[in-house]
């Protein structure tokens, strides 16, 4: 390879590696602006809010969160709807994926078919029936509400069937010889070998829970039961002038915190669900 | 150690057959090899006999017990398999404690298999590692170990050594024979590789599509072949096959001629045989450089293996065979060599690939 080439490729990559920097900056700016926004007092948001790095700076938008709000009701109940979507998503679909990869039952292919076509279904087509279905069985209001529609995961059976299958079946041959009733090849056996998609599922599903807006703005119409985004919505439409900016931008920064979280801790399996693999 | 009785086992996927009939006797302690060419049918076999695979039609018994409809796990069976097939998440100790587990054995007696094993198979210090920190041979020990701690009434191997490199495969061979020795328990092995059968085998079942071809001791199925297939298949270089035609025969010796002209005068009794066209098989050490035989060929490829020398022959007619030359033989590639036949070694294959040997 000559110095010329070898040059020319370091331009290249230098290039891009700045590009990526800009697109960096241009996703984060926004996130800087609401952290810093969150430590500044109301009362000079009101007249601007293009003070961001100069003093006088508050925690008192903090505190206002711990003392008087109802963010920490909404807290709760985001984690307990997230949590328990997806420890119940996980069951469900680890479950439904042996079953479709490990076991030969009837209809098996018509019924992976229909639940893949599943993904082509949009939220908003399958809401007005749910809405229906919760209000004959007068759930709305209750966690079971804001829990069991998203239980439907086409994605996540999808994803548990494609690693089962990928699991060497002589594994669960070694096992059976060992004399293993099946659910415990399950359950000993292959559900341990999947944790990297199960991890992959359980990131996903749970961000999406956290993240979820138009299912709780439909099902739960009493502030008791709102979960976080649809708090923080509600709160930004109604008291955004009354209650300041300052104190708005560190609600989102408390809500944003548990996410934040779990990307830090779990960054290589979302990289590598992003990137359409699992890790082994 | 158990006996296992397989009495007219087939097996068919759809309408695809692919073992028809299969009758066969394993002793109990013996170490009977099946071996064959891939798709023959032999792992499918040794799959039926540990109850994986569903049997269409025929009965299986271990220690005179009928199997054939029982879980793999109630056969009294321990397998080792080609991917090793250990558990990734568990420990040497707990792979091998496993299926102790299941069946409900005391702690006591779980740990005085396990160190009884580890100790035979040289894994003590590996106890604690995870499948992934151990090497190829080390996974492949544990495997065995495995298999042995369950002190089952036979084992069964599916190509356990064909993932392991050539100087691995040579040292676990023998371990395993050494094995075989002191456990005395009956075991059923599936290779393609005829090394690995002809060192390890008391018997060993030459298959072919689904069928056998051959029962014996290694010797006899190397020295006698049933058939065109076993003598191909066994032995390496593999025998030559000339075309032969019967020239005369009386009730002690069959003489052929070969197309080059060569006349071979065999030591077979023709009596039996018919009158059509016939191939003559001899292996390499039966056919030697010999620079005074007026057999006449050119050598093009020299291939000097240390303890001896083998040379492709291109005959007057086109056909070409391995012979054996001495090891420090100065023959050269190009060469024009004499062969000489071991005429008491020579085989002849009938048209329906049935083999005839000399007395």
């Amino acid at each position: 390879m000559s110095t010329q080439h070898i040059a020319g490729k370091r331009l290249g990559d230098r290039l891009i590696l700045l590009a990526v920097i800009v697109l960096a900056l241009i996703w984060v700016a926004p996130l800087i602006w609401v952290f810093g926004l969150s430590f500044k007092p109301n009362a000079e948001l009101m007249r601007h809010t293009n003070v961001l790095f100069s003093p006088p700076f508050t925690l008192k938008n903090y505190t206002d969160i711990l003392g008087n709000s109802s963010v920490f009701r909404w807290i709760l109940n985001s984690a307990i709807v997230s949590l328990g979507q997806t420890f119940l998503t996980l069951v469900l679909c680890s479950l439904a994926g042996y079953g479709f990869a490990r076991t030969e039952f009837p209809g098996k292919k018509v019924l992976y078919i229909a639940v893949l076509a599943g993904l082509a279904v949009p939220e908003q087509a399958v809401v007005i029936p749910l809405h229906h279905i919760f209000a004959d069985l007068d759930l709305h209001n209750t966690y079971s509400a804001l829990i069991l529609p998203r239980l439907a995961a086409p994605f996540g059976v999808f994803l548990m069937t494609q690693y089962f299958k990928a699991v060497p079946k002589d594994i669960e041959e070694a096992a059976l010889m060992d004399n293993t009733p099946r659910w415990k090849i399950f359950w000993r056996v292959v559900l341990p070998l999947s944790v990297p998609a199960q991890a992959t599922l359980g990131i996903f599903t749970f961000l999406n829970a956290w993240n979820d807006y138009l299912w709780p703005l439909i099902s739960a119409s009493k502030p008791e039961m709102y979960t976080l985004t649809l708090g923080l919505a509600t709160t930004q439409g109604n008291f955004a002038q009354s209650e300041g900016i300052g104190f708005l931008m560190a609600q989102a920064v408390f809500a944003g915190l548990p996410i934040f979280v779990i990307y830090l801790f779990f960054q290589k399996y979302i990289v590598s669900a992003v990137a359409g693999t699992t890790v082994r | 150690m158990a006996g296992i009785q397989l009495a007219h086992i087939q097996k068919r996927y759809g309408t695809t057959e692919v073992i028809p009939d299969f009758s066969l006797d394993i002793e109990p302690g013996e170490f009977l090899v099946f071996l064959g060419p891939s798709g023959c049918g032999k792992s499918t076999l040794l799959r039926m006999i540990a109850g994986l695979e569903p049997v269409s039609d025929g009965e299986i018994r271990i220690a005179d017990q009928p199997v054939t409809h029982l879980p793999p796990g109630a056969r009294n069976l321990a397998m080792v398999f080609q991917h090793y097939a250990l558990y990734p998440h568990m420990t040497v100790r707990e792979n091998m404690a496993f299926g102790l587990k299941n069946i409900g054995l005391a702690e006591a007696e779980i740990e005085r298999r396990i160190t009884e094993a580890a100790r035979m198979l040289e894994l003590d210090k590996l106890l604690a590692r995870k499948p992934i920190q151990l090497s190829g041979g080390q996974r492949q020990r544990v495997a065995i170990g495995r298999a042995v701690v369950k002190e089952p009434g036979a084992f069964l191997f599916d190509e356990p050594l064909s993932n392991l490199d050539a100087a691995l495969r040579n040292r676990t061979r023998v371990e395993l024979a050494r094995l075989h020795q002191r456990l005395k328990t009956t075991m059923v092995f599936v290779t393609h590789d005829q090394v690995e059968a002809m060192t390890l085998a008391t018997r060993i079942v030459v298959m072919n599509q689904g069928r056998i071809e051959q029962v014996g001791s290694p010797i006899e199925i190397y020295r006698r072949p049933a058939t065109k297939f076993v003598a191909g298949f066994i032995g390496s270089p593999a025998m030559n096959f000339i075309d032969a035609a019967p020239i005369a025969s009386d009730n002690r010796h069959l003489t052929v001629r070969l197309p080059d002209g060569t006349e071979l005068e065999t030591a077979i009794n023709a009596d039996q045989l018919g009158n059509g066209p016939l191939v003559a098989g001899v292996r390499a050490e039966s056919l030697q450089i010999d620079e005074s035989s007026p057999i006449r060929g050119r050598a093009d490829v020299i291939e000097r293996l240390g303890e001896r020398t083998l040379a492709y022959v291109t005959l007057r007619d086109g056909a070409v065979v391995v012979a054996e030359a001495h090891r420090e033989s100065p023959i050269a590639s190009g060469d024009h060599v004499g062969l000489r036949f071991d005429t008491r070694n020579i085989h002849i294959f009938d048209q329906a690939g049935r083999a005839w040997h000399g007395n």
